[in-house]
């Protein structure tokens, strides 16, 4: 069964079409994480599954049922804001049963679950404050709170945790992960942030401009980007892409950067002159050349040590490429870098015109 | 050496504080010191003071100098020996005016007057402000907003008329309705028990539209998520305004409650005086406009003072306590 299934999903805002047909299959317990820019219709997709903006065109699925004109509070589903959006007159314990209290469950039943779910999040101590008296992290959680007790069909969550600070976001984002692992269900998760979306996601949702870019599990996206976008938003510095043009020699085809050329996977569909964007992420470089690999050469502008990486901003042939590599705790040699090492396999090649992936 | 820095490094991480403060103590500042500070900070924020200025200077003409003619409510005063002059007499104002039926019936006037604009006034402009709240369709809202602001730009004196020509027993739009029914025709204005609910009302059709834009301010910045998070839980729009809306404006509600008991002897004494007449004194004459008859139509500037004072006096009590009990019980207040 799947949990939710979006077919063909449009969003207008009077003329102005905002999300242009979105096809996605959510399975039944599956984490899904909807990434891209600010403004490529994430939060707007999301609102049409809770119901808060009405589907211009399409349909939508929620367990099977058709819920296009199916009213919020009947579609089961829970949603966590990006501003937690807790009542600011209610203590901890009563902003956690509002929804509970709102569909007239039984008082001893309330109580039960606040406190159940209190426990899980670790709020216990705090039931009787109000959000103004509350960090950041753990208002953060009685959101959370909020949208669990309700134990709803599907979770949906709207950047939850971009109002926290790196060091919290990094803490929280493991705290949802463990919870959706032991709560189980359906959750469609928006974010900007490629970071969380890879670490949070059984499968990611890149989106850009009101489409969908590429579906697939995080590891996918990495080593399999599907066009350009994909390969410049998903990892961490963002895979370099230079222009290119295909030529031919005795052993197999290379592309030509400027002079530099480099040799590509000879399973590759490409034609001789055909005009082509190289993309080799940071990562698959190697500075030792191990086994034959085809060399390229580069001029170093910058090292930037993070501790046991290090990045060089360099350039190849005008263009710039970030190289990433392990330090083992010296950085004495990255500084006399001339030369990188690219295994063919690990060269991406898209076409120039459409940013198509070419396999 | 060891345990002297051990002793140290505990007296300067604040060990006692999880949030590591520490107490401070403050070192004596000579009087150079502090005035060299204070000649420094001038310096530095003299346009924070030059834009202070005008509302100081207001408060001293209009509030503060006034008040140096209050003395002469314990004094014998006279217009031609002046306020320095005139003898002191103490306290005889003040039981003369007890002493007066009249005085006390217009204090009772004035509480009753007010309680009863507190009932139905003080809740009008926040419930019509939660009607605006549900209009969905932009332009009937702005419509029919316009249309309840006016009557608050019309001048007192032109409301008054048309609420004795509306009230008129002759040509008047209420006895003609009351007409239809076969009711006969009341000249509403001349009977006391009439008096308070046409004020009241007079007062609501007034000024609740005009009110009402504060406590639509407060709504508007009750924060959009608040609903929308509301509706997925399922929340109705009633439940939506019980639990969401009202709460989240009940600060300015209570902010808004302890300045109008504050000008709860202030009752508007233009209208009491453009619509009362002799035959409604006994309902109608409030402390302001016994003030303005006794005091300035028949020459007691002395005794007005001393009502006028009364007046102010009730008036300061009941604000300072409105205000103490609203910051033990709801934690908001006025100061
Ligand atoms: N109520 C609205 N009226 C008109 N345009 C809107 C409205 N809400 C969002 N948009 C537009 O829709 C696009 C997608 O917005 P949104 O879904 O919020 O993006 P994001 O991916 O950052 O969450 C944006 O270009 C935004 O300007
Ligand atoms: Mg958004």
């Amino acid at each position: 069964m799947t949990g939710v299934r979006l077919e063909g999903i449009v969003k207008a805002y009077g003329r102005i079409q905002v999300v242009h047909g979105i096809d996605l299959n959510v399975e039944e317990k599956e984490f899904v994480v909807l990434v891209g820019p600010s403004g490529c219709g994430k939060s707007t997709t999301l609102r049409m599954i809770a119901g808060l903006e009405e589907i211009t065109d399409g349909t939508l699925h929620i367990h099977e049922r058709l819920c296009n004109r199916v009213a919020p509070k009947d579609r089961d589903v829970a949603m966590v804001f990006q501003n937690y959006a807790l009542y600011p007159h209610l203590n901890v314990a009563d902003n956690i049963a509002f929804g509970l209290r709102i569909r007239k469950t039984p008082k001893a039943e309330i109580a039960k679950s606040v406190s159940d779910v209190a426990e899980i999040l670790g709020l216990t101590e705090y039931l009787d404050r109000r959000p103004a008296d509350l960090s950041g992290g753990q208002r953060q959680r009685v959101a959370m709170g909020r949208a669990i007790v309700r134990h709803p069909k599907v979770f949906l969550f709207d950047e939850p945790l971009s109002n926290l600070d790196a060091k919290l976001r990094t803490q929280m984002r493991a705290e949802i992960k463990r919870l959706h692992k032991r709560l189980d269900v359906t959750s469609v998760y928006v974010t900007h942030d490629q970071v969380e979306a890879m670490t949070l996601a059984d499968r990611i949702v890149v989106m850009n401009k009101g489409i969908i870019e590429q579906i697939g599990t995080p590891m996918d996206l990495f080593m399999n980007p599907a066009n350009t976008f994909v390969a410049s938003f998903i990892g961490s510095p963002p895979m370099n892409q230079m222009p290119a043009t295909i030529t031919r020699s005795p052993d197999g085809y290379r592309a030509l950067i400027d002079q530099v050329s480099v040799p590509l996977h000879n399973s590759l569909s490409v034609s001789e002159g055909q005009d082509v964007i190289v993309g080799i992420r940071p990562e698959h470089f190697s500075l030792k050349n191990d086994g034959g690999l085809p060399a390229i050469p580069l001029s170093l502008d910058l090292v930037e040590t993070l501790g046991s990486e290090a990045l060089l901003h360099a350039t190849v042939d005008n263009q710039s490429v970030i190289v990433k590599t392990d330090t083992n705790g010296d950085i004495s040699q990255l500084s006399n870098v001339d030369t990188v090492y690219v295994p063919p396999e690990k060269v991406k090649i898209f076409d120039a015109g459409t940013g198509k992936v070419i396999s | 050496m060891t345990a002297k820095s051990v002793g140290n490094a505990a007296n300067n991480t604040a060990s006692g504080t999880p949030d590591g403060t520490v107490e401070y103590a403050a070192p004596a500042l000579t009087l150079g010191d502090k005035l060299s500070r204070a000649v420094d900070h001038f310096r530095n924020e003299w346009q924070l003071y030059v834009m202070l200025a005008p509302a100081v200077i207001w408060c001293i003409v209009f509030l503060y100098k006034p008040m140096y003619g209050l003395q002469i409510a314990f004094k014998d005063y006279s217009i031609f020996r002046g306020v320095a002059a005139s003898p002191w007499i103490g306290l005889e104002h003040f039981e003369t005016l007890f002493g007066n039926d009249q005085f006390i019936r217009a204090v009772f006037n004035t509480i009753k007057i007010s309680a009863l604009n507190l009932l139905f006034g003080f809740p009008a402009p926040i419930i019509l402000a939660l009607m605006f709240n549900e209009v969905l369709h932009a332009g009937y809202k702005r419509f029919a907003q316009t249309i309840v602001y006016l009557p608050h730009f019309i001048s007192t004196v032109i409301i008054a008329g048309i609420v004795i020509t509306a009230f008129s027993p002759t040509a008047g739009i209420v006895n003609t309705i009351l007409g239809w029914f076969g009711a006969d025709s009341i000249y509403f204005l001349t009977k006391p028990e009439w008096f308070r609910p046409i004020f009241v009302g007079t007062g609501i059709w007034q000024e609740a539209g005009f009110g009402s834009i504060v406590f639509l301010a407060a709504i508007a910045g009750v924060n959009p998520s608040l609903y929308e998070s509301a509706v997925v839980d399922g929340a109705s729009r009633w439940q939506m305004m019980w639990k969401i809306t009202i709460p989240s404006i009940l600060p300015t509600i209570i902010i808004m409650l302890i300045i109008r008991i504050g000008n709860i002897m202030e009752v508007s004494f233009e209208l009491i005086i453009l619509l009362y007449q002799p035959a409604t004194y006994s309902t109608a004459d409030v402390v302001n406009t016994f003030v303005y008859r006794q005091g300035l139509q028949s020459g007691q500037y002395d005794m007005a003072a001393a009502a006028g004072l009364f007046n102010a006096a009730v008036a300061f009590v009941l604000v300072v306590a409105a205000n103490s009990l609203s910051r033990r019980y709801s934690r908001t207040s006025l100061w």
